[in-house]
């Protein structure tokens, strides 16, 4: 196996360009020294740690700016994120135990392109954007075009990520993160729900709600159907249970030694009518009629 | 290809060379004889592999003894001061906090990381701190005490 520890993100590329298919890339490595060992080496390893300038927090008018290489601990402990981004944080903050938040990097996260990935829904329902470089250049993308199956990203061997951009929500809104696993910690999810609710100025209405659902899918999704039942009207239980039965058919589960399919869709539905009368009620101080 | 690590483990420097894709753990314990340091799941989910890394308490299993290099590790044998017990160590076996012990050196990493941090740990930070340490005779009771009475011993409380 060919190694390299690159020094700048163009190294980096190069390396990509020249060893194509056979690179893998290696960040925190939690996930790729299990399949070094239980599956098969690569070819050529390309540890990127090594690159400075990838591992920062910045605020960036109304977004954060993560560089790839942060650990989910860096993540979990940056007080804007908690802040502004609680959808992230509770993820984050969920993510497998303390000692593998201190090494893996949300950048690893992203890529590995888990359809369980921790920080997979709470990003696509914060609408961030990654931004990648290759051989042709750099260019930002929204991740809704980068997940294309277990383990497959749009990037293939051809790009690295090097930051995401995750905007603010809009003022007024709520976020939470549901996860469902039978033990609390170094567990996969066997559903993961991402909620994001937005009232309008009366706070009598749904003005904009984003559902993301992980682990029911070979990517991690958006709800968009149960999305647009809801969005402009008033939240109501009839509403809601109406949603969250929507929300368990866009979902498509597969069985597994965690859970069954037919299981998943009704955590899918548990978890989305929780999600939506705990956010509503953060969001606007009213129970749900 | 075999790489030279060049590392610092329990406060000594420490140089040798590895395959690229060698494990830290296996780096640990096969190279540099640091046997206390223990391999059980080999895939990043029981916590036995344990090391503190620049400050941080991280499973060696899922590391690449390559990133040792130009870093800072302490093992269990780096806990101690010569024959003189870490608080937490005599705290384990005071509360009787070990059954087999085969997970005992990756728990008084978690927790000499976590105390090395706070003093005044709350009933949360000790449940974070040992979330990734699995004990498969399940005596997390005597475990926590012996956390709690470490805590208060190096804070001066009793």
């Amino acid at each position: 196996m060919d190694y390299f520890e690159p020094k700048t993100v163009g190294e980096a590329v190069s390396l990509l360009a020249k060893y194509g298919a056979e690179a893998k890339i290696i960040a925190g490595g939690t996930d790729m020294l299990v399949d070094m060992k239980y599956k098969e080496e690569p070819g050529c390893l390309i540890n990127i740690k090594k690159i400075p300038g990838l591992s920062s927090i910045q605020e960036n008018g109304g977004s954060l700016r993560i560089g790839a290489l942060t650990t989910i601990r860096d993540v979990e402990t940056n007080a804007l994120v908690r802040d502004k981004l609680t959808v992230l944080w509770e993820s984050s903050h969920q993510f497998a135990s303390l000692q593998i938040r201190n090494t893996a990097t949300i950048g690893g996260n992203i890529c590995r392109a888990s359809p369980s990935g921790e920080t997979l829904a709470p990003l696509l329902v914060l609408e961030a954007k990654g931004k990648y470089v290759s051989a042709d250049g750099e260019k930002t993308e929204p991740f809704s075009s980068l997940f294309q199956g277990p383990g497959k990203t749009s990037l293939g061997s051809k790009g690295l990520l090097t930051a995401i951009d995750v905007p603010y929500p809009a003022a007024g809104s709520k976020s939470v993160y549901l996860k469902h696993a039978v033990r609390g910690a170094m567990d996969i999810a066997m559903v993961g729900v991402a909620v994001l609710v937005t009232p309008d100025a009366t706070k009598n209405n749904i003005q904009d709600v984003r559902i993301g659902l992980g682990a029911v899918a070979p990517t991690p999704i958006r709800a968009t159907k149960t999305e647009a039942l809801l969005r402009g009207i008033p939240l109501s239980t009839a509403l809601i249970k109406e949603a969250a039965a929507m929300a368990a058919t866009e979902s498509s589960p597969i069985d597994d030694q965690r859970s069954s399919a037919e299981n998943r869709r009704w955590i899918v539905d548990a978890l989305i009518r929780r999600g939506l009368t705990q956010t509503w009620k953060a969001a606007t101080g009213k129970e749900v009629a | 290809m075999s790489l030279t690590i060049n590392t610092t483990i329990n406060g000594k420097s420490v140089s040798a060379s590895a395959e690229p894709s060698t494990s830290l753990l296996d780096f640990l314990r096969d190279t540099l004889e640091f046997k206390g340091t223990k391999l059980c799941c080999n895939t990043g989910e029981c916590g036995a592999c344990s090391i503190i890394y620049n400050g941080k308490p991280i499973n060696s299993c899922v590391t690449l003894a390559a990133d040792a290099n130009g870093a800072e590790i302490t093992t269990i044998e780096g806990v101690a001061d010569g024959d003189k017990l870490h608080p937490v160590q005599q705290a384990f076996i005071d509360t009787g906090a070990v059954q087999c012990g085969y997970c005992t050196p990756g728990y008084i990493i978690s927790v000499k990381a976590l105390l090395d941090r706070t003093t005044k740990p709350t009933a949360e930070d000790i449940e974070e701190a040992v979330s990734g340490n699995i004990c498969r005779c399940t005596g997390y009771t005597k475990i926590v005490d012996a956390i709690q009475l470490a805590a208060d011993r190096m804070a001066g409380r009793v």
